[in-house]
């Protein structure tokens, strides 16, 4: 295929945490939410004068002075996370909103806060820890409701002054839902049988999303969308199709060397990914509820973070990756986890039984680094088996010769 | 920065009986228990030889029950029940006078609670006891769970499957776990998450949990391994036995206001769940003489750490803190045979005190015990008191609520109860530090060094636990700013496979004669060849 007249750019822009639309939107006098985990409601931090910025640690290499403060054991992305703090990656964030979600996520926070790490010099800088719902049930939407209120609004306002009237709600979410269709116009292209963008493609473009501000991002956004809409597919025949469910997926080498093995990443149902990640949220104008409390409905009732611990959502995500299969038309999951994960750890244990038992897909289970060019050659072979497998489950099923 | 000094105490006393321990350890690196028992002078020893004799008549009575031997042959995990007098005495080594019988008088009743624990399992047990109408009054719990949303039920019974079955069993033989790691590594769980749930998880998926009980209420514990381990155990109970299952929440920020409401609601929840499953109501009476022992207990364990922070200790070591997990946790207030054991050991305490009782020839530090113990090594904290004259003051899971909870019966009590429960749940041991945001296990641990006038912390490493493991770099700086000793010791909490026994106390040793400078008190005990002991 044709390549996309934006790729570069979307990919230069993932080579470093402080990117250049984020130095942009500092001159132009906006303030940096920075913020750590997916079920943070992303569109209150893109109130008024405020965009949200995802913290993440592109090309990683060492990780000692993080492995000093929270030791080996300790998931990468934590430690990458903490080391880029330190090292002063992170110097351009005004606050930083964390959730008290996973464990290791949330030391890395704290020892972000601890070290000073991106508050020095900083009048106005804060620190807030979120406590998020572990059930999605309205009992937890009224939580998350409050959270976001004292963790979020109420230090944005009053800290920086940042509009945080209904107004600038409905247009932050309108910002937010026109990422998320663009995204979900372009992720619904994965759906054809021989697709006009590659898995990796669309994960740069989504990752983006989450990485630099939205407004300055739009522009390339529809453009691309229209470029692919007219795309022509160059007619490749992948070997097969592939669901990535697991921990946030920060190097973009890890999709392209599952594609590289002539496997079609068709579905990212990952940690910040765009299932359910940029899935619109939907405000109706007629609902008893205000607006911030339908925003928090959206993210406690949809999220798929393997933390909800309620029965129905414990079997509803496993569920979620058997119906994305399904739709994508996938052949197989690929259940991942960066090292160290624990929610992701059990997930993937029990998703993989569920998903290989109770909805007959074929299941590769793995562990990965932070940074998958450490663990590239490993990681290259075990997809390669799998889809081996998966040809060799195919041919048997249509009685083939192998 | 100079370091902090304490005064060192010597015992005028000379002790009565065995004068070194290390005589008592077998040199065949075979035997599973001590060679002989201690001599600890006349009254002493007769005391300690009626007192296992007591739980040879626990054991007594719990196995002459055929569905306790049926027991015995269906799961794995009941053949660790056999080291019982061994575990006594483990926690009772080189101890007389009054912390012997504090000791004893704690213990014992852990014994025999636990041993009710399993007598209720097998009665309910669909595989040996059978007892399907007692089963239909049973409610499933976690291990780490805080009984609180049962104060209010009087007929129907808590079973916490998970202690005898783990948590226990690991304390009694320190290779109770690693079949069950295993077979939970073979199912596909890294073996990097903390053995505890994982061993949980691998008790279940190998079916080695008794099956009883109208429903389950899960929760969500001390850990991210904690709270994933309850899917795939809900699955089975589920899916495979048809007990519904429901999961409590108790937030992670728990010291703060805005969570509380939200974790009231969830209780009210479970305790509806409850009254659908176990068809019984809640019972305002009984919940607030619940709440009345509560309040009882948390009072005589103020005062036992009061005792503590002076010169003269006489309720530390391990036993403090499992006689804590059994009442403060387990318990919860709803039995009324835990306030006699309190008021007795307070009495102990008292006389011990005013005697100026002392556990070993010397006391040359005083230490905080923090982060998470090994299971299977729990009882080291005696060694570094006979070894070193290191005095292990409280320790982390100790460390529990000290506010009182509304105990008497008025409208607006009612609803405070909810809270109540909530704050008690969420405030559980060992996660009532390990989440909570940096200051419940950093800044808290600087403050009990000063109320406890500590100038050592012996900071157990549990390798996989990832809440301590990720504040390591604070508590080194912050350890070295205040000139307090922070002496890490490495350990997998149940896996005795990754870090032995002896592993373990070398890394205290070391810091000891490199750091300190000092000889042991009793070197025949440096190094105990009980690689292969229960």
């Amino acid at each position: 295929m044709k390549d996309l007249k934006h790729l570069l750019y979307f990919e230069d822009l993932l080579q470093t945490a402080d990117n250049e639309l984020i130095e942009r939107a500092k001159k132009d006098g906006k303030i940096c939410a920075a913020f750590t985990c997916e079920n943070i409601p992303e569109p209150l931090l893109n109130l008024g004068d405020a965009f949200s910025v995802r913290l993440f640690a592109p090309n990683t290499g060492s990780l000692d002075i993080a492995t000093y403060y929270m030791t080996s054991f300790l998931c990468e992305t934590s430690r990458a996370l903490l080391e880029r703090a330190i090292e002063g990656g992170f110097n351009f964030a005004d606050c930083l909103v964390a959730a008290d979600g996973c464990t290791m996520m949330n030391r890395a926070a704290e020892n972000m806060e601890l070290l000073h790490t991106m508050d020095e010099g900083k009048d106005k800088f804060f620190y807030q820890f979120m406590e998020i719902p572990m059930k999605s049930t309205e009992n937890g939407v009224a939580l998350l409701k409050l959270q976001c209120q004292n963790h979020i609004l109420k230090p944005l306002h009053e800290n920086y002054g940042i509009d945080i009237s209904e107004e600038a709600m409905l247009k932050a979410v309108e910002e937010h839902n026109e990422v998320c269709r663009l995204i979900r116009e372009l992720g619904d292209f994965r759906k054809e049988e021989d697709p006009r963008i590659t898995g990796y493609e669309y994960h740069v473009i989504t990752l983006a999303t989450y990485l630099a501000p939205k407004a300055l991002l739009l522009d390339k956004l529809r453009e691309t969308v229209e470029e692919v809409r007219h795309r022509e597919p160059d007619g490749k025949k992948w070997r097969a199709r592939v669901v990535v469910v697991g921990s946030e997926i920060d190097d973009i080498g890890m999709i392209k060397l599952i594609e590289e093995t002539g496997t079609y990443v068709c579905a990212d149902r990952f940690c910040f990914g765009s299932l359910p990640g940029r899935v619109p949220i939907e405000i109706d104008p007629d609902s008893e509820d205000d607006v911030l409390t339908q925003i928090c409905r959206h993210y406690t009732m949809i999220g798929q973070c393997p933390r909800t611990m309620n029965m129905e959502k414990v079997y509803g995500r496993k569920k979620y990756v058997a119906d994305l299969a399904k739709e994508y038309n996938a052949d197989g999951i690929i259940y991942e986890q960066v090292k160290f994960c624990d929610p992701w750890a059990y997930e993937r244990m029990l998703g993989s039984h569920m998903l290989r038992e109770d909805y007959g897909y074929p299941v590769l289970s793995v562990d990965r680094p932070y940074n998958i060019s450490s663990g590239a050659g490993q990681m290259r072979t075990r997809v390669q088996a799998f889809i081996e497998s998966i040809e060799i489950k195919k041919l048997q099923k249509q009685g083939g010769e192998m | 920065m100079a370091f902090k000094t304490v005064k060192k105490i010597t015992n005028p006393k000379k002790k009565k009986g065995d004068q070194t321990l290390g005589k008592l350890y077998p040199t065949n690196g075979k035997t599973k228990v001590f060679v002989r028992r201690e001599w600890r002078g006349v009254k002493d020893t007769l005391y300690d030889y009626s007192r296992w004799l007591y739980i040879m008549s626990i054991l007594a009575r719990f196995i002459s029950k055929p569905r306790n031997i049926k027991a015995m042959f269906r799961y794995r995990w009941m053949a660790n029940y056999l080291a019982v007098p061994y575990m006594m005495d483990k926690f009772t080594l080189g101890l007389r006078d009054e912390p012997l019988r504090i000791t004893h008088t704690a213990m014992n009743f852990v014994i025999y609670d636990v041993a009710k624990t399993m007598d209720n399992i097998f009665k309910g047990d669909r595989r040996t006891g059978n007892n399907k109408k007692f089963s239909d009054t049973c409610v499933l719990t976690d291990e780490n769970a805080m009984t609180a949303f049962m104060m209010g039920f009087k007929d129907t019974t808590a079973i916490l499957r998970e202690v005898p079955t783990m948590f226990v069993a690991n304390l009694l033989t320190q290779n109770s776990t690693t079949h069950y790691l295993d077979v939970a590594q073979e199912f596909g769980l890294p073996g990097d998450v903390c053995p505890m749930p994982e061993a949980e998880a691998g008790i279940s998926i190998d079916d080695d949990f008794a099956v009883l009980g109208c429903c389950a209420v899960q929760v969500n514990t001390t850990c991210d391994g904690s709270l994933m381990g309850n899917g795939i155990i809900a699955h089975r109970l589920e899916r495979e036995y048809g007990i519904p299952t429901f999961q409590l929440t108790a937030p992670l920020r728990h010291k703060e206001e805005d969570v509380q409401e939200y974790a009231a609601n969830d209780m009210k929840e479970a305790v509806k769940f409850i009254e659908e499953h176990a068809h019984e109501k809640w019972n305002w009476t009984r919940y607030f003489e619940s709440a009345a022992r509560v309040n009882d207990a948390t009072r005589h364990r103020a005062m036992w750490l009061d005792n503590n922070a002076t010169y003269y200790p006489q309720f530390v070591g391990s036993v403090f803190s499992l006689y804590n997990d059994t009442n403060y946790m387990g318990n919860c207030g709803r039995s009324a045979l835990f306030p006699p054991k309190d008021k007795k050991i307070s009495k102990l305490v008292e006389q011990g005190y005013k005697k100026k009782t002392m556990i070993c020839p010397e006391y040359r530090h005083r230490c905080i015990v923090w982060g998470v113990q090994p299971q299977y090594n729990i009882h080291m904290l005696y060694w570094m008191m006979h070894c070193w004259g290191v005095v292990p003051l409280t320790d982390m899971l100790s460390m529990v609520n000290t506010d009182m909870i509304a105990d008497t019966d008025t409208p607006e009590n009612r609803e405070q109860a909810w809270y109540d429960m909530a704050w008690l749940n969420e405030n559980m041991i060992m996660r009532n530090r390990t989440h909570g945001g940096y200051k419940v296990l950093v800044d808290d641990l600087w403050e009990f060094c000063e109320i406890m006038n500590a100038d050592m912390v012996m900071m157990w490493e549990h390798m996989s636990c990832k809440a301590l493991d990720g504040l390591h770099g604070m508590f080194e700086e912050q350890g070295r700013e205040r000139g307090i000793h922070v002496v890490w010791v490495c350990h997998d909490l149940c896996d005795p496979r990754v870090y032995t026994r002896q592993a373990i106390r070398d890394e205290f040793s070391q810091y000891m004669r490199t750091v300190m400078r000092e000889e042991p008190l009793d070197p025949t005990i440096e190094h105990i060849p009980d690689e292969n002991m229960w």
